[in-house]
């Protein structure tokens, strides 16, 4: 198998834009391919990453809709779909394709629009990704799975309220050094514990925002990298599943797919928790953060809201998590997350991040998680 | 050809007339929720319906204060994962039990929730 790199990152601002999900997606892939400093020509292929294009824009197909967009139509695309982590999976297939030496060049990306919709609509095309009769009939949303996931939480180890509401406000003092995230302002705790009941015990400022956006990345072989400035080396990326419904889940108080998707991961880089200097996790709720940090390793299971609280995944602390503000201060565009968490890395890892930037940052770690927990993505990055 | 032991229509028929069931492994025993095809620990592909009591215990739960769309008009409400005595798990939605009294470990008992003519799971007071 052959070495694959970054070579290049793009993502858009995000929060509310009056442009379509394959505009915003262009403008991230033409700055992608600046950075990397390559033509559009010397593109192979385009994996896309789109979730509810079909509800909110009435557009599927939405693979060479983007590649025409943005000016490359001829090149074969695919979109992903596996919930939130679409692109980190769109990503995991370029990475393949490159190592199995198909292709020398991949763009991924991915875009959403959301905030052309109500809430109570977005609210309902999000719990899409739960079992249409089993449990969107009931009313289940998407607060309300990682609502159940905090309850077995604080009950089987004591998380609190109070630990859960350090994740937000630390990533949105994260978010505020981001000239690209939603939301640029620093909150309190007191601001997060008084915020209105979303699904109890998740309240509006444990939640991440709904948010229209773009991210693409320029995947090369190691050939095309080495005449790059500063690649970023892809050490290890996996996939990993679990049951679609919540009943079949053994223990709501973790996510086995982490736990599998990381040890696979880290297997092909030869690395563990402790070789990893920043990482990207998916904290569409402070409770998300908190287990993806204990599935990942950097702290036992139930350690991770008192880590928190303690300020150990904070930008100084001993593991910073989500330096980019995390999409819970930075946004989730749903199709682009996934890209636009590896761009942070491929960013920490070049030095490149300014006032977030993580001193020396060697090794970084993004992962990404699919709707009901049901998938999850882990890649492991390092730079020469 | 198989046919399976009871489709997701036969079930929500159940479920309408008051009755949970669940398929059971002829091969291993393990039980589990339909549909299925294979069994997931023996990969057999031979299920009995059994029925299940419809008595458990409240895992995990919470109140939905922002509904989707198709649900706003009934917000407040609590859904609950129920872990069933026989051993699998559903979510449902509570039924009858005041939302500030809700609490892990809670005795629940299965009924039928009719709304706008689709039957699902519900569990109200034990
Ligand atoms: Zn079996």
């Amino acid at each position: 198998m052959r070495r694959v790199a970054v070579i290049g990152v793009g993502v858009t601002k995000f929060g509310l834009h009056d442009r379509t999900s394959a505009e915003l997606f262009a403008e991230a892939a033409a700055d992608a391919l600046t950075d990397a400093g390559i033509p559009a020509s010397a593109v192979q292929a385009l994996y896309y990453g789109n979730v509810v294009g079909g509800e909110t824009e009435h557009q599927l197909h939405t693979g060479p809709q983007a590649a025409s967009v943005l000016g490359i139509p001829s090149v074969p695309t695919t979109r992903f779909e596996t919930a939130c982590a679409s692109s980190h999976a769109a990503f995991r297939h370029a990475v393949m394709e490159i190592a199995a030496g198909v292709s020398d060049v991949v763009m991924v990306g991915g875009a959403e629009r959301v905030l052309n919709v109500t809430t109570a609509e977005s609210t309902e095309y999000f719990a899409y990704a739960s079992d249409a009769v089993w449990e969107q009939r009931l009313g289940l949303t998407f607060p309300g799975v990682f609502a159940l996931i905090a309850r077995a939480h604080m009950q089987k180890h004591g998380t609190t309220e109070a630990q859960m509401a350090a994740v937000a406000v630390k990533n949105h003092r994260h978010g505020a050094l981001n000239p690209k995230a939603q939301f640029q302002k620093q909150i309190t705790i007191e601001q997060v514990l008084k915020s209105a009941y979303v699904a109890d015990p998740l309240k509006i400022f444990d939640c991440c925002p709904f948010s229209d956006g773009g991210a693409a990345l320029v995947l090369a072989s190691e050939e095309v990298a080495r005449r790059h400035r500063k690649p970023v080396w892809v050490l290890g990326s996996a996939a990993a599943s679990d049951w679609m419904l919540l009943g079949d889940k053994r223990d709501l108080s973790r996510v086995p797919a982490t736990e599998r998707a990381a040890a696979a991961a880290y297997r092909q880089a030869g690395l563990g928790p402790d070789d990893v200097d920043v990482v990207e996790v998916h904290d569409c709720f402070t409770i998300a953060e908190i287990v993806a940090t204990e599935g990942l390793g950097f702290f036992e299971p139930g350690a991770g809201g008192r880590a928190a609280e303690e300020g150990r995944t904070s930008l100084g602390g001993e593991i910073p998590v989500n330096p980019s503000g995390g999409l819970k201060a930075k946004g989730h565009p749903i199709g682009a997350t996934g890209a636009a968490q590896i761009a942070e890395i491929v960013t920490q890892l070049r030095g490149e991040a300014g006032p977030r930037q993580v001193d020396g940052a060697r090794r970084g770690l993004t992962h990404t998680l699919g709707g009901n927990t049901a998938t999850v993505l882990v890649s492991l990055f390092g730079r020469d | 050809m198989t046919e399976p032991a009871i489709t997701v229509r036969a079930f929500f028929e159940r479920v309408r007339a008051g009755q949970l069931v669940a398929i059971r492994c002829e091969s291993c025993g393990q039980l589990a929720i339909p549909p299925r095809e294979l069994c997931p620990t023996c990969h057999a592909r031979a299920w009995q319906p059994q029925s299940l009591a419809g008595d458990g215990t409240i895992a995990s739960y919470t109140v939905i204060r922002v509904a989707p769309r198709s649900h706003a008009a009934e917000a407040p409400y609590a859904v609950a994962v129920v872990t069933l005595k026989e051993g699998v798990a559903v979510l449902g939605r509570i039924v009858d039990i005041p939302l500030g009294s809700l609490a892990i470990g809670m005795p629940v008992r299965f009924r039928p929730l009719v709304v706008s003519d689709q039957a699902s799971i519900g569990f109200g007071p034990a």
